[in-house]
């Protein structure tokens, strides 16, 4: 039994060495998928938005209209509701989303439906399959990230894959139960009739599991739009971005507005697949009519996105995905390069990761350029880990530190002066941030922290955190960096660090993809002499979490100082 | 030679079937074979021959194996061991296409639930079986709509099974059957599930069918009245086993052995026969509420020429005959003034105690107890019960002056 307890079986690394080997052989595969997975949601998301807003919204309407009939109660939800989310300005991700949910769903759908009729023709399928799906739902969703980011790197495949894997098995059992319902002897008809397996099954099987199976996918398409949220920190565009940013950023208004265009999507999804299940007896005899009615409207709709897209004039430029954590100086920073590059004429595409994801994108060529790296002590890890597939630019913010902050009225000074303030609890960010690290090495090399413990949980909550402590007067030990508005707006001091563990001298310097440097010469040199200071940093920041949207703030600050911004682009 | 020949079959279900076979062999009982090996015996070394154009009953409390041997027969189960021949044909040996083939053209299945494709028109469900054979719509429609037409249900055609009465969708059933033209319907328990009075309906279409097309039909079936109506050869069946196969005449006569015999009664006349055992629900007329309209059209509707009449809660008030209501209504009487009275009994009368009495009757006895109607005795169901007693009937040569109302069959369909 002892023994038990003192050698660990390594199944981390049996798994990670698995996954590591499928990335190397079936890389090939895996690329394959993702550039035609890319370009088919890309095309799907720009056909979708190529349809005027207005012409979609009217045509959703009617088509509410058409298929429930003498009932006003849907169609007007459904034009209020998407009448809402454009007047949010979130028709975009509202399109991104419906592109990534019908497509996991479609995919699942695909995949599923034969599958669980494998599973109802054979007792052993089954046997094998139910376990398996066990796992897949009961497994969180984030676990399924990070072999989707080893096989097909960031933006929306990766999403996509983490969805059908989650969305998946509602739809294959509910297709097994269907055809495993069907009566005995309707059955046994069917087979005293001569009926082949095929003729049973599209005769007999499918339209009698109809319902059941229509449900399973309604099921499907419901858990794929749970975990849009979820992709999102791996890139997928859509209002799952904007739902983690404002939980990264505690912004409780801006959470509410996306989680409620999620709520409007989900809820005319689901009226739409539940209308698709009647009773045979009960069909309507005009559906004929409306069908057709249906089939125009589409059609309309369809014309209008082609006529559109004509009229739309598209422009090559020059591409640049530049990468960011959702820190707010590095939302800052990224937005200024961003909104300086955009008004040379530079296309540039601005994704939101999770630390760790964004190293290993920029490593793989998936995103050009971050501009988040805090080295030498921060990330020190990250860079030792990838340091041979990216190129470190320059220097974007020199003046920069990392330590423990606490508010002015408490007295402790130093870190070896803590004894049980704040119920010797630190508050932290994001598990995955290097700070985070920093700090458990910090408890672990004071012997005064002994009994203290590290609480994760984002940027901006952790500024809630101090909101409220500091409205109290309460006690709080906090991972703080600067630069950082927090600074601005309350009474902090850094506590002070002898034994160095939370990094000394800091700065954040701008990191591009290998090969970034001959594929774009001219913006490689932009960035290399990107540098500003910590007070314009903060005004960027302050301005943001005054609630001016990134973009305006960053347009602000480059409109204030425009002969800098000119000088990098000499 | 025989339409269907069935030889040595047998159909365990389970794992352990070679010894649960051994077990059979030894005459063990099924529910012993059970607990030895797991393994539940369907049928056992049945041997039968059905002729062609016969209407051929099995029949078997639920459990006997019936319905696994109708299943056999077009191989929806395997048999374990055995021969079928179907006109010469040893159907256990064919291959999965010739099994289609032989189920498409020469059986087809009638089910005890109707078995009708719920997502289906009545006319799609008609056609299903061509459909199935790949027959070109126009014709297999018109095929389908023609059998509907002999069902007298070509109205019905666009609508879905559940919005059809029971009969109805049994009659569908039929009609979906029929239009393959086989040579062989197989009906499993095909009416168990209609109220009795569309059971007889059926019965009787099924008999005038036979008399036009000139089927084989096996007819499944655990009601012995049933049986005996549509039969012209019945096999009966216990634990899978075949007890005695012969026309209705023969199990009824000469049961082969005893289990037959109590299957075939409908009483057990080991023990004393006292009225309760004979006796027949009572038609009655509730004379406080009821006026001699409503009794003439209930005596109308049953076939009958008289009714007890009864107050409320049954209790017993008299004999109400058609002259006395025809008289009522002529004179605009209620009706309790033109009920006379009837021989009455108790329940624990002997059945030697009953004789002088319907002798005498002009009415049907009734079985009172405590002023409450528990049913009524009638001449013909004493006789039935006496027939194979020893007892000796005192028949009096002089002619009966009586004229009892001539009570149909239904009221034994209890």
């Amino acid at each position: 039994m002892s023994n038990l307890l003192v050698s660990k079986l390594p199944v981390e690394k049996w798994v990670s060495e698995g996954v590591d080997w499928l990335t190397q052989h079936l890389s090939g595969f895996f690329n394959v998928i993702q550039s035609a997975g890319d370009a088919m949601m890309t095309g799907m998301t720009n056909g979708l938005l190529a349809i005027p807003m207005f012409l979609m919204i009217a045509g959703v309407f009617l088509i509410a209209l058409v298929t429930s009939p003498r009932r006003w109660g849907f169609p007007i939800f459904t034009l209020a509701g998407l009448l809402l989310i454009a007047n949010q300005g979130l028709w975009q991700d509202l399109m991104s989303t419906m592109t990534l949910v019908i497509m996991s769903a479609l995919i699942s759908l695909v995949i599923g439906v034969p599958l669980g009729i494998t599973m109802a023709k054979s007792d052993r399928t089954q046997a094998l399959v139910q376990p398996i799906l066990d796992f897949m739902q009961t497994m969180p969703g984030f676990v399924y990230l990070i072999p989707a980011v080893a096989f097909f790197g960031i933006g929306v495949v990766p999403g996509v894959f983490a969805s059908i894997i989650f969305a998946l098995p509602p739809v294959v059992r509910m297709t097994n139960l269907g055809i495993r319902q069907v009566p005995v002897e309707l059955v046994e008809a069917a087979d005293s009739f001569g009926a082949t397996s095929w003729q049973k099954l599209l005769k007999l099987e499918l339209p009698n599991a109809k319902n059941t199976i229509l449900a399973g996918a309604n099921q499907t398409i419901m858990l794929a739009l749970s975990m849009v949220v979820t992709a999102s920190m791996i890139g997928a565009p859509g209002l799952g971005r904007g739902v983690l940013t404002a939980v990264q950023h505690a912004d409780i208004g801006a959470g509410f507005v996306n989680g409620l265009a999620l709520v409007i999507l989900a809820i005319i999804m689901d009226r739409f697949t539940q209308k698709l299940n009647t009773k045979p007896s009960q069909k309507l005899p005009q559906s004929r009519k409306r069908h057709w009615f249906v089939l125009a409207t589409l059609l309309v709709m369809v014309g209008g996105g082609i006529v559109n897209s004509f009229a739309m004039t598209s422009q090559s430029h020059e591409k640049i995905s530049l990468g960011y954590v959702e820190w707010d100086s590095e939302v800052a920073s990224t937005n200024v390069i961003g909104q300086a590059l955009k008004a040379r004429g530079y296309e540039v595409s601005l994704t939101p990761l999770d630390n760790a994801v964004l190293w290993q994108s920029v490593a793989s060529g998936q995103i050009d350029v971050s501009l988040s790296a805090w080295l030498p002590n921060t990330h020190r890890a990250l860079l030792k880990k990838y340091e041979n597939d990216l190129t470190v630019v320059g220097t974007s913010l020199s003046d920069v530190k990392t330590g423990l902050v606490v508010p002015d009225y408490m007295s402790a000074q130093s870190i070896s002066d803590l004894t049980t303030e704040a119920n010797q609890v630190i508050t932290g960010i994001e598990p995955g941030a290097s700070m985070m690290i920093a700090t458990e090495n910090t408890i672990k090399a004071y012997p005064n922290l002994a009994g203290w413990q590290l609480q994760t949980s984002s940027s901006g909550a952790m500024v809630s955190a101090l909101e409220k402590a500091y409205k109290n007067k309460e006690e709080i030990v906090m991972t703080g960096w600067s630069p950082h508005w927090m600074f601005s707006k309350y009474q902090l001091h850094y506590l002070e660090d002898p034994k160095a563990t939370m990094g000394g001298k800091e700065a954040i310097k701008t990191l591009a993809r290998k090969g970034f440097k001959s594929d774009h010469p001219e913006v490689y040199n932009i960035l290399a002499k990107f540098k500003w200071e910590a007070a314009d940093m903060e005004s960027v920041m302050l301005d943001i979490q005054s609630g001016m949207k990134p973009t305006k703030a960053a347009d602000k600050w480059l409109k204030a100082n425009a002969k800098t911004v000119d000088s990098w682009f000499e | 030679m025989p339409k269907v020949e069935i030889k040595q079959l047998t159909k365990i279900f389970g794992k352990r079937r070679k010894a649960a076979l051994e077990l059979v062999k030894q005459n063990v009982s099924k529910d012993e074979i059970l607990k030895k090996t797991g393994s539940t015996v369907g049928v056992y070394d049945i041997n039968l021959a059905i002729n062609e154009g016969e209407i051929f009953v099995i029949m078997g409390l639920s459990g006997s194996g019936k319905s696994t041997l109708v299943r056999l027969l077009n191989r929806l189960s395997e048999p374990t061991a055995g021969q079928l021949m179907i006109d010469g044909q040893d159907i256990t040996k064919l291959n999965k296409k010739e099994l289609l083939d032989i189920r498409r053209r020469k059986m087809s299945m009638v089910f005890q639930n109707f078995a009708l494709l719920p997502h289906r028109t009545i006319l799609e469900n008609t056609e299903f079986g061509l459909e199935i054979q790949g027959v070109p719509k126009a014709e297999r429609q018109k095929r389908a709509e023609h059998a509907l037409d002999n069902a007298k249900l070509l109205a019905f055609k666009d609508q879905y099974p559940d919005q059809l009465s029971g009969g109805m969708q049994q009659r569908v059933g039929l009609a979906r059957a029929l239009t393959n033209d086989p040579d062989i319907l197989l009906m499993d328990e095909a009416f168990s599930a209609l109220d009795p009075l569309v059971r007889r309906e059926m019965q009787d279409e099924l008999l005038d069918l036979q008399a036009n097309v000139q089927k084989t039909i096996i007819f499944i079936t655990h009601d012995l009245d049933e049986a005996l109506r549509l039969g012209d050869r019945i096999a009966i069946m216990k634990d899978g086993k075949l007890m005695q196969v012969g026309t209705g005449e023969e199990i009824l006569t000469n049961p082969e052995n005893d289990y037959v015999k109590t299957f075939t009664e409908g009483v057990d006349r080991s023990k004393v026969l006292v009225a309760e055992n004979i006796m027949i629900p009572a038609l009655t007329t509730n004379v406080i509420v009821d006026g001699p309209t409503v009794a003439l059209r209930r005596m109308q509707e049953k076939e009958v020429s008289g009714l007890v009449a009864v107050g409320r809660h049954l209790t017993f008030r008299g004999y109400l005959s058609a002259d006395a209501a025809v008289r009522a209504r002529k004179a605009q009487l209620p009706l309790r003034d033109v009920i006379v009275d009837m021989p009455v009994i108790t329940p624990d009368t002997l059945i030697s105690d009953i004789l002088p009495i319907i002798y005498d009757a002009t009415t049907p006895v009734a079985v009172v107890e405590d002023g409450r109607l528990r049913g009524v005795v009638i001449r013909g169901l004493v006789l039935e019960a006496l027939a194979d007693t020893d007892e000796e009937i005192k028949s009096s040569e002089a002619a009966p002056h009586v004229t009892e109302p001539i009570e149909r069959e239904e009221m034994q369909d209890v």
